[in-house]
């Protein structure tokens, strides 16, 4: 791997300052996503997933969420270093994101066609104006054009919301021109009668429908980075194939990078090219695919994959994992794992725990593990 | 059903219908009320040492002697053929009216387009800040506001603030118009009559009165407003917005406001109400020429007709405020259906 990640996110710890204590969320979180390469987390519910997601373009609430270190370096630029103002010059044609409860992720008040529209906009508007030349170009193929970078967006002078519409208006974009995009987009994510949907308000539309609205929209602004936070979970398991085979399509069609986040494992193994495994706030595990669903390296790794009913490798009877996730707001000392672990010795509880590190094994190039006996691991 | 105008119509039309019943509930019972107040409005007329033979004519010529049900149809009679009594100076009450409503209406608009102005915006910085300074700061003003009594507030700006800012406090010119009175709207006529200076004149004397209005009645609203902004702040729409790359103010006006004010719409029957009743005092204070002012003179000097008149219009006000407030609810809000 010699291109420079798309996204580097370094010992990322993030804190939740409640009355009831401060919770742990995320605790020295480290890995990257190199270019066009689609990236799985994880984890079993709370355990920090969608913090993390949010944590990256910067959306979560502060307070109560705080970040306590690290950096998310996006392109080159360290996003928790930016002042807050500039922010929205990284999203949506830098990362863009799908939500994971499709219910509330469109504003209930405005049209399908007006939300495409408004992500088109302000990609072209990025795009300097200028309505891309259509002809000589196939729709949405990134390997054509490079995205915009962050640092071009960042290094050109900052104009707030209201002088981009205003602007806008002043020199429209033919309305023409913006509806074919927003039926394209439409198009993209297979939703058979665009003409109808984007004069629908979103409480008209069916929550697959409405993921694939938000997915349409996303991509519009053709990110270099798509943050997928669950975004089939909410959706009846029929609905859930159909949108997960539209995922997979659309990762081959558009070539960006994805960090997709999913608590099934069967999913992740089907997706994703890497894979990092969470716990309790941490990276525990992280490795490609065949590496890491072949041959964990991890004690919980290991228990997940002989929990999960649909594994693929593991042999064996299902076997629930002992114990219980510890509270966020009170961590075991040393490895977040060690009251449940089956390979646990004394020295596992002893601060500072282990940390995610390369195994230097034959055979597991990029394989790393945060377990101090990772060799000692069976499969 | 649906969300046509043709279907917007019928809405409207029903629920203007409803006023006919209203109107005849309200008339009723301010007439029975006055007549509770008033047992013997000839002798208020005529005075305590009138003769009674003086009053036994102005009774009968009144059909003050008749059962009280018979005296309220008659006066409903003449209400609806469009004579609605005649005030101690013998100017009709419908002509008064004429003149004076929209004056009042002149004053609510403009104090509402404050509240809107300033109210809405203020709920909105103090969701984005709740509970640091700018929200506690927000909060001590809409309550100041909400608590103060109108009569008190509208003295202290009439009496103190406006020296301050150099402010005329009495009437809606400050010397007679040259022009005809139109639309008894002060800023209006001028405009009509193309005086711009009088425009100004007439802007300067209603800022006062105005401004005192929406401050005493912008309370409801901006709660409100920060209340569904907290609602809606947390969504994931709003974050959506954000991660289209849209700076904060477009995210927190054009999205999550969007959506709260389905909420504040709620509100703006009560604070159309609240901004009518209010004219009584801050017109009588400001000498503003208006309804409210009427409605005062007309329940100090005794006067029935005018007082039943001003009871029956703001009734009408209040009923087409909430009226408002529902179409604007639907309007903003696709998930309505006019029913
Ligand atoms: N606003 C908040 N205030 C306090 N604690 C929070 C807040 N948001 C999340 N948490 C806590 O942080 C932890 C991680 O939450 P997060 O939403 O990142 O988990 P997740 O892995 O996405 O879970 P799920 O699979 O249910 O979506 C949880 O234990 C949760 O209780
Ligand atoms: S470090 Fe120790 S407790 Fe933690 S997973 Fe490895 S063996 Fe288990
Ligand atoms: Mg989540």
């Amino acid at each position: 791997m010699t291109e420079d990640p798309v996204l580097r996110v370094e010992d990322l710890s993030v804190d939740y300052v409640a009355a009831a204590g401060t919770f742990h969320a995320l605790s020295n979180v480290t890995f990257e996503i190199p270019p066009g390469r689609v990236v799985g987390i994880v984890g079993e519910t709370g355990c920090g997933k969608s913090t993390l997601a949010h944590a990256i373009p910067g959306l979560l609430p502060t307070p109560p969420a705080r970040v306590r270190s690290g950096k998310v370096v996006f392109q080159g630029i360290d996003l928790t270093a930016l002042p807050r103002w500039k922010l929205p010059t990284v999203r949506g044609t830098g990362i863009g994101m799908v939500f994971q409860e499709p219910l509330n992720s469109l504003n209930p008040a405005y049209r399908v066609f007006d939300q495409v529209a408004e992500a088109i906009r302000v990609r072209r508007f990025r795009e300097r104006g200028v309505p891309a030349a259509r002809a000589d170009r196939g729709p949405f193929d990134y390997s054509r054009r490079a995205p915009p970078s962050a640092s071009s967006t960042i290094g050109r002078p900052f104009l707030p919301g209201g002088a981009v519409e205003e602007r806008l208006k002043a020199r429209p974009m033919t309305p023409a021109s913006l509806k074919e995009e927003v039926l394209e987009a439409l198009t993209l994510v297979r939703i058979n009668d665009p003409e109808t949907i984007l004069r629908l308000y979103p409480h008209e539309l069916s929550g697959g429908m409405r993921q694939r609205v938000m997915i349409a929209q996303a991509l519009s602004e053709r990110p270099a980075l798509l943050i997928a936070d669950e975004p089939t979970s909410a959706l009846d398991v029929t609905i859930q194939a159909q949108v997960l085979t539209l995922m997979k399509e659309l990762i081959d069609e558009v070539r960006t990078s994805i960090l997709f986040i999913s608590h099934d494992l069967g999913i992740i193994a089907e997706m994703a090219d890497d894979v990092g495994v969470m716990y309790a706030g941490r990276l525990i595990e992280f490795g490609p695919v065949a590496s890491i669903f072949g041959r964990p390296r991890h004690p919980y790794t290991r228990a997940l994959l002989r929990a999960s009913p649909d594994r693929s490798k593991s042999e064996g009877p299902l076997q629930s994992i002992p114990g219980s996730v510890p509270s966020l707001a009170r961590l075991p000392a040393g490895c977040a794992f060690h009251p449940r672990c089956t390979l646990a010795r004394p020295n596992c509880s002893v601060d500072p725990g282990p940390p995610l590190a390369p195994l230097e094994l034959p055979g597991a190039e990029g394989h790393r593990s945060a377990c101090w006996y990772a060799r000692e691991v069976d499969a | 059903m649906g969300r046509s105008i043709t279907d917007l119509l019928w809405f409207i039309g029903k629920r203007l219908l409803l006023l006919i019943p209203l109107v005849l509930g309200v008339t009723a019972i301010a007439f029975i009320l006055i007549r509770i107040a008033y047992p013997e409005p000839c002798v208020i007329w005529l005075g305590g040492h009138a003769k009674q033979s003086a009053v036994n004519q102005c009774i009968a010529t009144f059909g003050l002697n008749k059962p009280l049900v018979v005296q309220y149809f008659l006066y409903l009679q003449q209400f609806l053929s469009g004579n609605w009594g005649i005030s101690p100076d013998s100017i009709p009450v419908l002509t008064s009216i004429a003149q004076y409503f929209p004056a009042t209406l002149e004053l609510v608009v403009a104090s509402l387009a404050l509240i809107v102005l300033i109210g809405i915006p203020l709920g909105v910085i103090a969701a984005q800040s709740s509970g640091r300074w700018p929200d506690h700061l927000v909060r001590i003003f809409y309550l100041g506001g909400w608590a103060t009594p109108t009569y008190l507030g509208a003295i202290v700006v009439a009496v103190f603030v406006a020296p301050f800012l150099g402010l005329p406090t009495s009437g809606q010119y400050s010397r007679p118009p040259p022009f005809p009175l139109v639309t008894h709207i002060s800023v209006l006529d001028p405009l009509l009559a193309g005086n711009l200076p009088y425009v100004g004149d007439a802007l300067m004397h209603l800022f006062l009165p105005a401004a005192t209005l929406a401050l005493l009645n912008m309370g409801i609203i901006t709660r409100m407003t920060r209340t569904s902004m907290l609602e809606v702040l947390p969504l994931d729409y709003v974050k959506a917005a954000r991660m289209k790359g849209l700076a904060e103010f477009v995210v927190m006006y054009k999205h999550a406001l969007r959506t709260a004010l389905i909420s504040t719409t709620t509100v703006l029957g009560i604070t159309i109400a609240g901004l009518l009743s209010g004219t009584v005092v801050v017109e009588e204070i400001f000498s503003w020429e208006g309804l409210g002012q009427f409605a005062y003179d007309s329940i100090t000097s005794s006067n029935i007709p005018g007082t039943v008149a001003c009871v029956v219009i703001f009734t009408i006000g209040a009923v087409v405020a909430n009226l408002l407030a529902d179409v604007l609810y639907g309007v903003l809000d696709p998930k309505v259906e006019w029913r």
